[in-house]
């Protein structure tokens, strides 16, 4: 069911969820960006509309706001030990469709791979709830979530549609457990809409095993060995990347106590593949670049058999690569690789 | 019939001598170095009409155009007024009468690099504060030389100006988005102060030292370092170049809002009537310091200055220059 509400209504509506959730959505830092005079727009707990950035994608995804860049698991003594703790609330994230496949990515490899959950994970991701954010028409210049199929979802409890001038917005709620809250406000038929094509398409190559040898000997790689810097911005901001280093941390003033930390880490960064001894795997650039790209169109999607490809196509490492890298263009250009390889093969 | 021709007057007026009797250059202002590119016709029309058909960069970011007839000094004047009623008068707030060229050539041309409307380094948007100096220094028969440098790279070259203004960041950390993977620990050692260090998986830094250039917000991954919403400056002194003792100049102000350099530019009329006793001479600001010493200087240039918290004041300052006469200042007592 659908309701039309004012601003003001919405904002007291806010008001008395935040009894129960916090409210997170993309809000816009203020020369908080990385070049001077440019803003940044990301994750924060809001209260309310005004505070959300509608016209812009966020830079950074919203997984940070249940799986944390930093995490405390547990404190320690030397005695013993605490595991950490975290808020009551419930979670009630503004997200694209995009995001909340991406999340689905998540999902499966913090909760299905292998035989453990995740239990750091899980007790934050049961807490999510959707508030569907829609996109312009054919999303933004990097978005290729039509070629990746995460362009329309139905997982969400509430999607909302504001119009900023007019002081108004249109409430679609589809779960039962907000209903209560919507239905003395007027009835409409809004339903979201959802981008039905890009600017940016992607071609996602279509890879099997006996060629994975080959692949690593392109030599597409070997132009990223100069033009990639490995800061990882693309995994900090991308949805579906979700590697983590484990610290144990003893504190400065008392080393015999201290926590057992996890924080982010890419397949981009220095360290991500040094074992002990201090040899790593994949120190060059063009070998983590070529690891990323197959990790986001073909492991993946070989580990956990889905029908879908890790990468959501939402363009965000497209647009944080300061050195103006696009990982979409990598994708095609893997396509054109693979395909012509093919053709060498048949004619063999 | 022979001319006579007051070389001092014309050069006030921004018509230099030239070697070339009865021929002068014009030195066109271009405040922080960046114009509309219409004003190239202008400037070739100049050129092409009055001059000889050629066109200098200035040293200084000016528009220099040699080769102009003495004859034709006045009709190049009137022609000024549009560029100077726009440039000046509309971009800089320059109170100033435009009907008869430019009215001094004291305070030079404020150079200025491009700065954060294109450069990926800069902390400020260069433009802005120098047309606000602009304001402050001219139209005023003081000498005084000022570039505005985005970044303390210092690409504008405020090292040998009066006064450099260097755009400054103070970066913010946020612990909890940092992953820790060095990134600004990197940076700071290869191009700034090498003032960051990992602790425990976390940056620290020893502030003493950080110059403010803003390298580590360009590489952190997640925005845990990130710029300071308001960005900051640094005034260097004293710097010049020249036949007897060119030196860099030093740190005399850092960290400072904008207000604080304004308030801190607005000082140089008062400080350098004061030093030259209301004659105005061509003499530029780093001689007037050397006059007064550093102690007067800082008392002067900082009355009714309110400082913001960050701002840092140098203590003294030790210039390093260049002696091309040995001893130059070891001189009788007067």
């Amino acid at each position: 069911m659908s309701y039309e509400l004012t601003y003001e209504e919405m904002n007291h509506v806010f008001d008395s969820l935040r009894l129960h959730y916090k409210i997170y959505a993309p809000k816009r830092l203020k020369n908080a960006g990385r070049y001077c005079n440019t803003d940044i727009i990301r994750y924060k707990e809001i209260r309310s509309l005004e505070e959300i950035e509608w016209n812009e994608r966020s830079q950074y995804s919203p997984k940070e706001v249940f799986y944390p860049i930093n995490q405390t698991l547990f404190h320690f003594t030397e005695y013993g030990f605490m595991e950490s703790q975290i808020f009551d609330k419930d979670l009630l994230i503004f997200a694209r469709s995009c995001d909340i496949h991406g999340i689905k990515r998540l999902d499966k490899i913090f909760l299905e791979n292998g035989n453990e959950v995740d239990p750091y994970y899980k007790r934050m991701r049961d807490k999510v709830h959707f508030i569907l954010m829609e996109c312009p028409e054919e999303g933004w210049e990097s978005c290729a979530c039509c070629s990746m199929g995460t362009n329309k979802t139905d997982d969400y409890d509430l999607a909302i549609r504001p119009y900023e001038e007019e002081g108004r917005v249109l409430v679609e709620c589809k779960s039962d457990q907000f209903t209560s809250i919507f239905n003395t406000y007027p009835k409409t038929t809004y339903q979201p809409a959802f981008v039905k094509k890009n600017e940016t398409v992607i071609h996602v190559p279509k890879i099997t095993e006996d060629m994975v040898a080959d692949i690593y000997a392109f030599d597409m790689w070997k132009d990223y060995q100069t033009r990639c810097i490995g800061c990882g911005a693309c995994n900090s901001v991308c949805i579906t990347c979700s590697c983590f280093n484990t610290i144990d941390t003893t504190y400065t003033e008392n080393g015999k106590s201290g926590e057992r930390r996890r924080t982010w880490t890419g397949c981009m960064n220095d360290g991500f593949t040094t074992v002990n001894g201090g040899h790593a795997f994949r120190d060059d650039y063009q070998d983590r670049m070529r690891f990323k790209t197959m990790h986001k169109v073909y492991d993946f999607q070989k580990r956990f058999k889905t029908d879908y490809q890790m990468c959501v196509g939402c363009g965000r490492c497209d647009d944080i690569c300061p050195e103006y890298i696009s990982f979409t263009h990598i994708i095609n250009r893997l396509y054109e690789e693979v395909e012509a390889r093919k053709e060498a093969k048949a004619d063999e | 019939m022979a001319k006579d021709m007051n070389i001092g007057a014309l050069r006030t007026n921004c018509f230099r001598q030239s070697k070339v009797k009865g021929e002068y250059m014009l030195q066109m202002r271009v405040p922080a170095g960046l114009i509309e590119a219409k004003y190239l016709d202008f400037v070739q029309h100049l050129a092409t009409t009055y001059g000889d058909g050629t066109f200098h960069f200035g040293s200084r970011q000016c528009f220099a155009i040699p080769g102009i007839k003495y004859e034709n000094i006045d009709k190049v004047n009137k022609e000024l007024k549009d560029y100077l009623e726009d440039i000046e008068v509309a971009q800089c707030g320059v109170d100033m009468d435009t009907s008869a060229g430019y009215p001094t050539i004291g305070a030079r041309n404020i150079m200025a690099c491009i700065g954060g409307i294109h450069c990926i380094k800069a902390n400020i948007n260069t433009q802005e504060i120098a047309k606000k100096i602009e304001k402050e220094v001219f139209p005023s028969h003081y000498h005084i030389k000022v570039a505005v440098a985005g970044c303390p790279n210092d690409c504008a070259k405020g090292h040998f100006n009066d006064f450099g203004i260097v755009g400054l960041t103070k970066p913010i950390y946020d612990p909890d988005l940092c992953i820790g993977c060095g990134s600004c620990v990197k940076a700071c050692e290869s191009h700034a102060t090498r003032v960051l260090s990992m602790v425990n998986n976390r940056i620290e830094k020893d502030a003493c030292c950080c110059v403010g250039c803003g390298e580590c917000t360009l590489v952190c991954p997640t925005n845990a370092m990130r710029r300071s919403p308001k960005p900051f400056y640094r005034i260097l002194i004293g710097g010049r170049t020249g036949k007897q003792y060119p030196r860099m100049g030093k740190t005399f102000a850092d960290f400072l809002s904008e207000e604080a350099v304004l308030a801190i530019i607005k000082n140089w009329q008062a400080f350098s009537a004061d030093v030259l006793k209301g004659q105005p001479r061509y003499l530029h600001g780093g001689h007037l310091l050397d006059m007064a010493g550093y102690e007067k200087f800082k008392e002067m240039m900082l009355k009714n200055v309110t400082l913001n918290p960050e701002a840092r004041i140098a203590e003294n300052v030790y210039f390093a220059e260049t002696e091309y006469r040995g001893r130059i200042h070891v001189k009788p007592v007067k």
